[in-house]
C-alpha cells in the first residue's frame, strides 16, 4: 500500500507531529500509536505538521477527533499547520476549521501554544 | 495332450497347474513304469510343464511377502524340514518303494506319485522362494542372471532324456549340472536384503541360516546315497531329481552365504538401525507436516522423534512470542522444570545459538548447575525460517555421553521441521482470518444492498435518478428517498465514516434515524441537529457521519437542503454550472452547540431545467495512475454539457469518464450519484 511516515519531536513544550505520505484506515494506527505515546507521557500540547502529506482519508480524520477531547480537557490543544490546499478542503468540508487551529506555518502555532501558556 | 495343455496356457494360473498336475497324475497311474524313451519323455515334459506352472503360480503370493523376508525364509525352512522328516522316515520305514515289474499295484503306484507330488511342490515352493529373496531389494535389474540360471536348470532336467539313449553319453548333463551350480554360487551372493532389516532380526537369521543350511547340506546328501527316496525320484522322473538336487544345493550355498553375510553385518547392524530409524522419522514427520495443521499435535510428535533419535530421555520446544518464549510442548520433563531451563541457558547462550549448541553439566558454572538438575548434558537447536529465529528445540540427557554430530544434525533438521511447520500453522491462521474478513464483507454488502432504496420515486414535476457502485471494501455510503405530506419529497445523501461490517451498522442505524425524523421534522436543519444528537450515543470518537438532507416541494417549486460536512451540491441552471455549499460541519465531529450554529439551510426556487448533483466523496476523489483527483472541474462540467439529456444518460456519460479518468486504477470508495431535474 501507499506509505506513511510519522515523526515526533519536540519544541518546547510542544510536540511536533511530521506526517508524511498517505494517512489512510491501513495507515492511521501509525498515527494513534504516536499519540497514545503522547498521553503516556502527559504531553497534550500538539502540532501536527502536514508538509509532506499527500492524502487524508476519513478514517485519519478520525484519530485526530479521538484525542483532541483529552489534549483540550488537559489544557492542551492539537494544531494543524503547513496543510496543502488539496489537504485542507478535506478538513474544510467536513468542518474542522471551526473547531480545530490551522496555521500555514508550524512557528504560529508554537507561539499560540506558548501565548496561551503565558497568559 | 501338449496342444491342449498350449491351448489352456494363457487362462489361469491354479487351472493351469491342476490340470498339469492331473494330467501327470493320471499318466503315471495308466503308465507306472516308463521302459521306454518315448513314455519317459512324454513324463519328463509332463513334469516340467507342472513345475512351470507351479512355479508361476506361487510367484504372486510370495511376492506379497517380502516386506518381512524372514517369514519367507522360515517357510521354506519348515517345508526343507519337512523333507528331511519325510526321506528320513522312508529310509528307516520302506526298503522297497521302487516300482518294478513285481511289485506293481495300484496302492504302491499311488502311494509312490503322492510322495513325489510332496517333493516336486517342496522344490518349486523353496525355489520360488529363492527367486522372491534374489530380487529384493536389488537396484539394477539381476533378470539376466537369473533367468541364465533357469535356462540351464532346464537343460540339466531334459538332459537327463540322453542318458536314456546311451548311458554312456552323460557328459552333457553333468557339464549342465557343474555349470547350474556355478550360476548357484553366483546368484546366491545377492543378499543385500539382508541389510535392512533390524539387529535382532538379523541374530535371528544368523541361527536360522545355519540349522537351514545344514539341513539342505543333509537332504542333498541323503539323496546322494543309494536309497529308496533316490530310486523312487529317479524312476519317476530323473529330470525331477536332478531339480530337486540343485535346489537343495541351491539352500545349502545360499544359507551359507547368508550366514557369513549376516556375521560380517552385525558388528554395523545398530548404526544401521539408528540411520534407518531416522529415515523413517523423517519421513513420517514431512507426512505429518502436510497433514497435521494443529501446530501442538505435530510439536508433540517432534519431541517423540527428537527423544528417539537423539538418544535422549528430554525434550522441549519452545516459540517466539514477542519478547518472550512461550512453551509449546515437553516430553518427560515438568512444565515449570523445563520454563526455568529456557530462561537460563538462552540467556547463557544466546550470543551462540544461530547453529546446535551442546551445553554439558561438567563446564558450566555452578548455578546453571543447580537448575540443570539431573541432567549431564543439554542440546539446543535454534528453529529458523527465512534465516529468522522463532523458537528453540532442546533435548536433554541424564548421562554425560556427549551429543556426536550424527545428532546434533538430526536435531537441527527436526528444528527446521518444526519451524516450518510453525510458519505453516501461522500462514493457515491468516488465511482463515482472511476468509472471515471476506466473509464479514459480504455481510456488509448485503446489509448495504438491502438498506438502499430499490427504486426512485416518480413525480410529474421532478425526473431522478440514483445510481450506486460499490468499492471491494464496503464503505458507508447511503441514499434515499421519503414520501412526505403535501406533495413533498425528502431525500437523503450520505457517507459513514469507516468501512466495512460496523460502517454498515452505523448506516442502518442513519437509515432508521432519517425514515422516521423526516415524518416529523420537515426543516432539513433542524432534523440534522436532531441527528446529531441521536448519533451521539452510537457513533464512536472516531466516527463521522457526513450527510446532506433536503426536502423538495413539488407543488411551490423549492428545494431546501442542509450539509453536514459533506461535499458541496453540483448545480447547473441555464448558462451557469457552480458548486452549492451552505455552511455545516460532519455529523459526530461537534456534539456542542457549535453544530447547529454553524449549521445552514438554503433555499432555491426551483426553475424549468434545473439539475441538482447529490453524490458521496468518491466521485471527485476518484484517482488515477498519477494519483490525481478526478476534482470537482471535470465533474461540473460534464453535467453541464450534457444538461439536455436524460439524467440516466449523463449519469452514464459521467461515469464512463470516470471509468477512462481512473482506467488500472482500482476503485477504491463507493460511488453515489443522485440527480434530480425539475421540469415545469
Amino acid at each position: 500500500m501507499a506509505d506513511f511516515n510519522v515523526n515526533l519531536r519536540d519544541v518546547g513544550n510542544v510536540s511536533i507531529i511530521d506526517v508524511k505520505g498517505y494517512l489512510d484506515a491501513h495507515t492511521a494506527p501509525e498515527l494513534e500509536n504516536v499519540f497514545n505515546k503522547l498521553l503516556d507521557g502527559k504531553q497534550f500540547k500538539v502540532v501536527v505538521n502536514f508538509n509532506d502529506l499527500k492524502y487524508i482519508s476519513s478514517a485519519g480524520l478520525g484519530v485526530f477527533m479521538a484525542y483532541v477531547e483529552t489534549m483540550r480537557e488537559n489544557k492542551g490543544d492539537i494544531k494543524f499547520s503547513n496543510m496543502k490546499e488539496s489537504v485542507y478542503n478535506i478538513f474544510d468540508l467536513l468542518g474542522f476549521p471551526i473547531l480545530y487551529e490551522f496555521y500555514k506555518e508550524e512557528l504560529e502555532a508554537i507561539q499560540k501554544f506558548n501565548l496561551q501558556g503565558q497568559a | 495332450m501338449i496342444n491342449n495343455i498350449r491351448n489352456t496356457t494363457r487362462a489361469r494360473g491354479l487351472e493351469n497347474t491342476i490340470l498339469a498336475s492331473i494330467l501327470l497324475f493320471l499318466y503315471n497311474i495308466v503308465f507306472p513304469l516308463h521302459d521306454t524313451l518315448i513314455l519317459s519323455t512324454i513324463n519328463e515334459v509332463l513334469v516340467f510343464i507342472t513345475l512351470y506352472f507351479l512355479f508361476k503360480y506361487i510367484h504372486p503370493f510370495l511376492s506379497g511377502k517380502t516386506d518381512s523376508p524372514l517369514t519367507l525364509v522360515l517357510n521354506a525352512g519348515i517345508l526343507t524340514a519337512l523333507i528331511f522328516f519325510v526321506i528320513s522316515i522312508s529310509m528307516s520305514l520302506f526298503d522297497d518303494l521302487v516300482l518294478t515289474n513285481e511289485n506293481l499295484n495300484i496302492f504302491n503306484s499311488l502311494f509312490s506319485i503322492i510322495l513325489i507330488f510332496v517333493f516336486l511342490g517342496s522344490s518349486v515352493y523353496i525355489f520360488s522362494t529363492f527367486r522372491e529373496l534374489f530380487f529384493l531389494r536389488q537396484k539394477k535389474d539381476p533378470q539376466t542372471y537369473f533367468n541364465t540360471m533357469l535356462v540351464f536348470f532346464s537343460l540339466t532336467f531334459f538332459s537327463n532324456l540322453l542318458l536314456k539313449v546311451d548311458s554312456n553319453f552323460d557328459y552333457p548333463h553333468d557339464a549342465f549340472f557343474v555349470v547350474s551350480i556355478v550360476l548357484i554360487c553366483i546368484n546366491s551372493l545377492r543378499v543385500s536384503w539382508i541389510a535392512f532389516i533390524i539387529k535382532r532380526q538379523k541374530l535371528y537369521l544368523l541361527i536360522i541360516s545355519t540349522v537351514l543350511s545344514v539341513l539342505f547340506g543333509f537332504n542333498f546328501g541323503m539323496l546322494q546315497d543309494t536309497n529308496t527316496i533316490k530310486q523312487l525320484l529317479v524312476t519317476f522322473s530323473p529330470g525331477l531329481y536332478t531339480i530337486f538336487s540343485l535346489v537343495m544345493i541351491y539352500g545349502m550355498i545360499y544359507f551359507g552365504v547368508i550366514f557369513f553375510t549376516t556375521l560380517f553385518h552385525l558388528p554395523t547392524a545398530e548404526a544401521f538401525d539408528r540411520k534407518a530409524e531416522e529415515a523413517s522419522s523423517f519421513m513420517d514427520l514431512t507426512k505429518l507436516i502436510t497433514q497435521v495443521f494443529d501446530f501442538k499435535e505435530l510439536a508433540e510428535t517432534v519431541m517423540n522423534i527428537t527423544t528417539k533419535v537423539c538418544n535422549s530421555y528430554s525434550a522441549w520446544l519452545v516459540t517466539k512470542k514477542e519478547n518472550n518464549y512461550e512453551l509449546n510442548a515437553v516430553k518427560n520433563i515438568a512444565y515449570i522444570e523445563a520454563d526455568k531451563l529456557t530462561k537460563l541457558l538462552l540467556d547463557y547462550e544466546e550470543r551462540e545459538l544461530i547453529r546446535v549448541q551442546t551445553i554439558y553439566f561438567d563446564s558450566v558454572t555452578s548455578d546453571i548447575k543447580g537448575v540443570m538438575g539431573d541432567f549431564k548434558s543439554i542440546a539446543i537447536a535454534p528453529l529458523k525460517v527465512h534465516e529468522e529465529i522463532n523458537g528453540f528445540l532442546f533435548t536433554a540427557r541424564h548421562n554425560n555421553i556427549n551429543f556426536d554430530e550424527d545428532e546434533k544434525k538430526s536435531l537441527q533438521a527436526f528444528a527446521d521441521y518444526a519451524a516450518v511447520a510453525l510458519e505453516n500453522a501461522k500462514l493457515i491462521a491468516e488465511s482463515i482470518e482472511k476468509e472471515r474478513l471476506e466473509k464479514e464483507l459480504d455481510v456488509a454488502r448485503d446489509i448495504q444492498r438491502k438498506i438502499l432504496p430499490s427504486q426512485v420515486p416518480e413525480t410529474k414535476n421532478l425526473e431522478v435518478s440514483a445510481l450506486f457502485i460499490p468499492a471491494f471494501e464496503v464503505g458507508g455510503d447511503y441514499y434515499d428517498f421519503f414520501n412526505l405530506e403535501n406533495n413533498k419529497l425528502g431525500f437523503v445523501v450520505a457517507d459513514v465514516s469507516g468501512k466495512g461490517i460496523s460502517a454498515a451498522f452505523i448506516m442502518a442505524e442513519v437509515k432508521g434515524i432519517f425514515e422516521s425524523l423526516s415524518k416529523i421534522i420537515l426543516k432539513p436543519s433542524e432534523l440534522l441537529v436532531k441527528v446529531n444528537e441521536i448519533l451521539k450515543d452510537s457513533l464512536d470518537k472516531k466516527s463521522f457521519v457526513t450527510v446532506i438532507y433536503g426536502v423538495i416541494d413539488l407543488e411551490k417549486g423549492t428545494i431546501n437542503f442542509a450539509r453536514a460536512g459533506h461535499p458541496p451540491v453540483i448545480f447547473s441552471r441555464k448558462d451557469k454550472v457552480e458548486k452549492l455549499q451552505p455552511g455545516g460541519i460532519g455529523i459526530g465531529l461537534d456534539y456542542s452547540s457549535g453544530f447547529a450554529n454553524t449549521l445552514k439551510e438554503m433555499q432555491i426556487e426551483l426553475t424549468n431545467g434545473d439539475i441538482f448533483a447529490f453524490y458521496s466523496d468518491g466521485i471527485p476523489e476518484a484517482k488515477n495512475a498519477k494519483d490525481e483527483d478526478f476534482g470537482y472541474t471535470r465533474f461540473e462540467n460534464i453535467i453541464h454539457q450534457n444538461r439536455d439529456k436524460h439524467l440516466d444518460q449523463i449519469s452514464n456519460e459521467l461515469m464512463k469518464n470516470i471509468t477512462i479518468f481512473t482506467k488500472d486504477h482500482a476503485q477504491h470508495d463507493d460511488i453515489t450519484l443522485v440527480l434530480f431535474k425539475w421540469k415545469s
